[in-house]
């Protein structure tokens, strides 16, 4: 694990992300915004030359000063991110953006920036909820131009519609090498971990560098015989700690789909083209996959996540939550009941983002891994 | 039909009448020759019967309200003068998850929703009412099965997750009204969306109901919504005399008919009752505590299954609560609201709450209580169940502290599940609390 912002940095120890950060800025003069989970239009960012970082945490212990001021009855993720600003770990960048995910970063929003922890520009993006509406429809293409027109101070030029449009095609290309490494999975001569610190290092790299990686991944490891071990299927927020990965592999299971809130659920498969930019950015978000955090309908996220399930052929689903997390907390059931329905197990797994897997958590991993492997033996 | 709107008229105007004045006859009954109330809170109200009458007829009408008119179960914060010109019977599951709370029942209802695998972590209301959907059990008798579940995030986003759970048990359409939160000013835009939700709102509910939403009857709606909301404000108002002539702990209680019956003849007129008595304890200066020594302001909700405790190891060191951000929150959700528009009224009113607010409002709205009136100190309630409210407390405490030079207590509970409140704890935290005030 690199220092400084954590999270899936494992497979590529050429740079921190502070001394990519340090290198965008010299070599480009691009600045960059720390952005929290989970849903934002980064095309907007990175047609305005803003290099978007994102903060999942990130996991460990939250550290400083700033560390008590949530109440532990608060995800881990929000205690971590205040404890992190508020103690300089993302001086290298230049603005938040505080996306409309929860009630924890709603509160974070104005927490950090208005009593103290976090003294450069912030952003907000308040997504519309719910099912799309005319009323969210305009909304959200208002909303898009607004915060198109907050960051462009920030970023010292207005936004160019034309780097508007190739930066959404530059997006859609990312998502279909995303989606075309994560389909691919059980073919694939790559680790969990692998794979995720692959995927992962989207969340900071400048997306062209990103696509270059996902393209090279795609070019060296050509689909191969179907890997051994027990399939399943991961639903959750984020991947951490790593461990998790590597602890799935050593019991003989892997990730043959993924409902990351962090990795799948961001990868929009097809959504309709517009000549409009705006409308566009618009059909991204109404055409992701369903999330707990844009309050899509259970039934539908449900409907979508048996699709994975069946299409992967996995064998069993762990629902990876972040303890406290309200939105995921309250899709568990209905996802339970339907794959109970089914009969295929659900293994929960809480945890607090620990820097560590627990060996209570790695025992109950290994031994769905032993059940879900002995059943298809029988 | 028919039948069933008769009885549900019946029910509200005849029978559940007479049970609550036959249950307050019994009352009365075995009280009388008792010894007189000790203890150290002043003289009980007088409108508390006609408050346990209101509300003890509202859920009794209640029972017999499917099938007779239209039901929409709403979160606190929705804009419900919309739906009252509609003939919606209003259920509030809030107040009826704090009705479960004062009740002690919550530990058992919560377990039903964990047993169908909702997490102990999630709001207390929440799962006090989606258990007591699945068992059927309330202290209420029986509430009605809603037509409509009309949620509105502008308290929290944990509604919304409540009310798709709802919605998928009773197979009932959910209307969301959805308000960005306001950081400094709302944007135009943001206003704009809340509008066209209504607008939509209003089509939903006529489909529903059969009716439509004539501008009269939402106007007349409107002004028993704006009037009640003014006349609960001057009840408030009076804790500003010294003594006070309640305590916030009463105003707990009393909130219940601006939450659930706001927009009706029968709220008001309570708020009357209520706001008279009230001024007149203030002439004779009766205090809701019998020596006040010490004034306090209460931040969050109440700890329902304890308030009556906590506010009794107060009281009997003369320490009142004298006001509290919750209550106040209610005498300011509808001063917005204006008769000759209500939709777009209600667009700005409803974005405004204090939940859907930056901290730096908050801050505001304690410091102006504080300084209004008069406290000597603050208990901020941490409640474990609802962290929007709880966000940013630990600081909140330092600045109201810094900036008003008051004492302030953090007191780690929850609203409704008695399972998170270390009583001994929390008890020598209030002492010890009490006691810094020499
Ligand atoms: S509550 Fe859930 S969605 Fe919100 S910040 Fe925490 S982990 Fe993320
Ligand atoms: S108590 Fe808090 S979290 Fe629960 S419904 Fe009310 S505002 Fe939402």
């Amino acid at each position: 694990m690199l220092p400084g912002w954590g999270g899936g940095e494992g497979a590529r120890p050429a740079l921190t992300r502070n001394q990519y950060i340090a290198r965008q800025r010299e070599s480009h003069g691009r600045r960059a915004v720390a952005v929290l989970p989970i849903h934002y239009p980064k095309e907007i960012l990175t047609a305005l030359d803003l290099l978007a970082v994102e903060l999942w945490g990130p996991p460990g212990a939250p550290r400083g000063d700033a560390a008590g001021r949530l109440q532990s009855y608060v995800c881990a993720l929000a205690r971590n991110a205040l404890a992190f600003l508020a103690s300089g770990g993302a001086r290298a960048v230049d603005g938040v953006l505080f996306p409309h995910t929860c009630d924890s970063i709603q509160g974070l929003a104005t927490l950090a920036s208005d009593f103290g922890g976090w003294d450069k520009a912030s952003f907000t993006f308040l997504h519309p909820k719910g099912p799309p509406r005319e009323s969210s429809r305009e909304y959200l293409a208002a909303e898009l131009r607004s915060l198109a027109r907050a960051l462009e101070p920030l970023a010292v030029r207005r936004l160019d519609p034309s780097r508007l449009e190739w930066a959404i095609r530059l997006h859609r290309e990312i998502d279909e090498s995303r989606a075309a490494l994560l389909d691919a999975r059980p073919r694939l001569a790559l680790s969990d971990a692998e794979l995720y610190a692959l995927l992962r290092r989207g969340e900071w790299l400048w997306p062209e560098d990103h696509l270059a990686e996902l393209r090279e991944a795609r070019a060296r490891f050509p689909e191969g015989p179907v890997r051994p071990g027990v399939p399943v299927l991961v639903s959750g927020y984020v991947p951490e700690p790593a461990s998790f990965l590597e602890v799935l592999g050593r019991a003989g299971a892997y990730v043959a789909a993924d409902d990351y809130a962090a990795v799948g659920r961001r990868v929009v498969r097809s959504a309709p083209g517009s000549a409009d930019p705006w409308q566009a950015l618009a059909a991204r978000y109404w055409a992701a996959p369903p999330c707990s955090t844009r309050s899509a309908d259970t039934a539908g996220r449900v409907r979508h996540l048996t699709g994975l399930l069946d299409r992967s052929g996995s064998r069993g689903v762990i629902l990876h939550l972040v303890k406290f997390c309200e939105p995921e907390l309250f899709d568990a059931p209905a996802i339970r009941q339907a794959f109970a329905a089914r009969g295929v197990p659900v293994l929960v797994l809480e945890g607090e983002l620990e820097a560590e897997l627990s060996a209570q958590a790695a025992t109950r991993i290994e031994a769905f891994a032993e059940m879900l492997s002995a059943g298809r033996a029988a | 039909m028919i039948l069933r709107r008769a009885r549900y008229e019946v029910a509200g105007r005849v029978v559940g009448p007479a049970l609550a004045a036959l249950d307050a006859w019994r009352r009365r009954l075995r009280r009388r020759g008792g010894p007189p109330r000790a203890g150290p809170f002043g003289p009980p109200l007088e409108s508390v019967r006609k408050l346990k009458e209101l509300m003890a007829v509202h859920y009794f009408r209640g029972r017999y309200a499917d099938g007779a008119v239209p039901v929409a179960w709403v979160t606190s914060g929705f804009p419900v003068e919309i739906l009252r010109p509609l003939g919606f019977h209003a259920v509030y599951p809030e107040n009826h998850a704090a009705l479960c709370g004062v009740q002690r029942i919550v530990p058992a209802l919560s377990d039903a929703a964990e047993a169908a695998g909702y997490s102990r972590d999630l709001c207390s209301y929440a799962r006090t009412d989606l258990g007591s959907a699945f068992t059927g059990r309330t202290p209420a008798g029986r509430l009605p099965r809603p037509d409509l579940l009309a949620c509105c995030t502008n308290i929290c986003q944990t509604v919304l997750y409540w009310y798709r759970a709802l919605a998928a048990h009773f197979g009932v359409p959910l209307v969301l009204v959805d308000t960005p939160y306001v950081y400094g000013e709302a944007r135009p835009h943001q206003l704009r969306y809340v509008r066209s939700q209504l607008e939509e709102l209003v089509r939903v509910a006529e489909r529903i109901s059969g009716r439509r939403a004539e501008p009269e009857a939402l106007a007349d709606v409107a002004r028993k919504a704006k009037e009640g909301t003014d006349l609960w404000a001057d009840c408030l108002a009076t804790g500003r005399s010294r003594p006070a002539p309640w305590t916030g702990i009463d105003g707990f209680f009393h909130m219940a008919p601006i939450v659930a019956l706001r927009g009706t003849e029968e709220c008001n007129a309570y708020y009357r009752l209520l706001r008279d008595e009230l001024r007149d304890r203030v002439r004779r200066g009766i205090g809701g505590v019998r020596e006040e020594r010490y004034r306090l302001l209460w931040d969050n909700l109440p700890i329902w299954f304890a308030v009556r405790e906590v506010a009794t190891l107060l009281a009997e060191r003369g320490f009142n609560f004298v006001c509290t951000s919750y209550t106040n929150a209610w005498a300011e959700a509808g001063a917005r609201i204006d008769p000759a528009d209500l939709i777009g009224s209600a667009a700005l009113s409803y974005t405004h709450v204090i939940l859907n607010q930056d901290l730096p409002n908050r801050l505001g709205i304690l410091g102006r209580l504080a300084r209004d009136y008069a406290v000597d100190g603050a208990v901020l309630h941490s409640d474990r169940s609802c962290k929007p409210y709880s966000i940013g407390q630990v600081d909140l405490k330092e600045r109201l502290a810094g900036e008003l030079g008051i004492r302030v207590l953090l007191l780690e509970a929850d609203h409704s599940d008695p399972r998170a409140w270390a009583r001994e704890q929390g008890e020598s935290r209030l002492t010890a609390f009490m006691e810094s005030f020499g």
